[in-house]
């Protein structure tokens, strides 16, 4: 025992790092694929698991590109945010399938200038509008387990890979009940039990208990992962409807706390 | 489809651009963007806390008296992105601040971009970013 003791102290002592600067935003991430520059190689081809599936371990963000916009000298950058953000259906020919109530769930949430969003109120992450949200997505990907940390709220969300079914008659959540599948070399995530008053986006397109979700994760290179997300949900669209989020990783980098709700200071200007 | 909803999705097609910016935590309608506002002073306090980082300014006004504005920044994650500190600004430091003031609260602003006395760059504000309606919002 004192041995063992022994052992772990010193493998302890030997461990303490040096101090990094900064946390760790600059922190080159270990075994990536990197040019001869020492860049990350983001073209380089997906890395595979001991199963021979892909690995969609790593920090994501929606591939929004991070230029300098700004005409004048006082920018830095432009803020980075993905088209999908607002109207999750933007890209797609005459927008999301609205039925009538939903339409007017969205419409109304619109003229309000989306003073009811959860999001404004720092409610959770709720997938899928996370994988559009400003903050970052660890996925960190075992043989029966997908876990996704969420910066925002320190949030996660658990999908299950190890063959259980969807939940019958599920207590409705944040992000539901989620399982996942292969097909291939694609990873299919199935989710149900969402709660009735979710928001998908910033004008407010609604996502209720009757909704099934499903996307399908493939990284395309090492630097790529495409998100399809098809949602069924008879409540408020009048067919199923899918889009395709492209995310990118983010390396040599790390995830940092957003916890909302240590000074939300804008609700009480709304009045 | 209704008369009220088809007189919602006009008003909504006719008065509303969404503006937002990329800090997704909310929609930003308190602040009038077309309402500008320029000050210069003396910083009390840069607030490094989530969601959105604050600067808080003394401001002398036109009788003489301190008023302390509070500016609202990103949140400290996208500034430390972009290589700002919690420390990037001191107590004491002399700055001008260019943003939106809020609609209906003295002394609160959105800041969009911040210089020293002499006119150098800080660093950034927000860029807004304004999406078209989605389809089928506008009027018929």
């Amino acid at each position: 025992m004192r041995r063992a003791l022994w052992t772990v102290s010193a493998v302890a002592a030997l461990a303490v790092p040096a101090v990094a600067p900064a946390q760790w935003l600059d922190y080159p991430t270990p075994g990536i694929p990197r040019l001869a520059s020492g860049a990350p190689n983001l073209t380089a081809p997906a890395p595979r698991t001991r199963e021979g599936k892909p690995d969609f371990s790593g920090m994501w963000f929606a591939n929004v590109p991070s230029k300098d916009a700004c005409k004048g000298e006082d920018c830095i950058q432009e803020e980075r945010m993905a088209r999908e953000q607002i109207n999750l259906g933007i890209k797609l020919a005459g927008g999301l399938p609205y039925t009538e109530w939903s339409k007017a769930q969205m419409v109304q949430r619109r003229l309000n200038k989306g003073r009811e969003d959860p999001h404004t109120y720092c409610k959770p992450p709720n997938f899928p509008r996370a994988w559009t949200l400003p903050q970052y997505i660890k996925l960190v990907q075992t043989p029966g387990l997908m876990v996704m940390l969420h910066e925002f709220n320190a949030a996660y969300r658990e999908v299950f890979m190890d063959g259980r079914p969807l939940p019958e008659n599920p207590n409705p959540t944040w992000n539901g009940y989620s399982t996942a599948h292969w097909e291939g070399d694609t990873l299919v995530i199935r989710t149900n039990g969402i709660r009735d008053d979710m928001w998908l986006d910033i004008q407010g397109s609604p996502i209720t208990e009757a909704a099934q979700v499903t996307e399908r994760l493939k990284r395309i290179s090492f630097g790529i992962m495409q998100v399809e997300i098809t949602v069924i949900d008879p409540k408020a669209y009048t067919k199923p409807w899918s889009v395709t989020i492209e995310m990118a990783l983010q390396a040599d980098t790390t995830m940092l706390e957003e916890i909302c709700l240590d000074d939300e200071q804008d609700v009480k200007l709304y009045k | 489809m209704s008369d009220r909803l088809n007189r919602l999705i006009a008003a909504a097609g006719t008065s509303i651009l969404l503006v937002a910016a990329v800090e997704a935590h909310h929609s930003q309608s308190e602040f009038d963007f077309r309402a500008n506002v320029d000050v210069e002073g003396k910083v009390t306090k840069l607030e490094w806390k989530s969601p959105h980082a604050r600067l808080y300014v003394d401001v002398i006004n036109e009788k003489g008296e301190a008023v302390n504005w509070n500016f609202e920044l990103p949140s400290p994650n996208t500034l430390m992105r972009r290589g700002w500190k919690r420390d990037s600004l001191k107590p004491g430091d002399q700055v001008k601040v260019n943003g939106a003031r809020a609609r209906n609260f003295p002394a609160i602003g959105y800041a969009r971009s911040i210089r020293q006395a002499n006119g150098e760059a800080l660093f950034t504000g927000v860029t807004q970013i304004q999406e078209p309606e989605p389809a089928g919002v506008k009027p018929q």
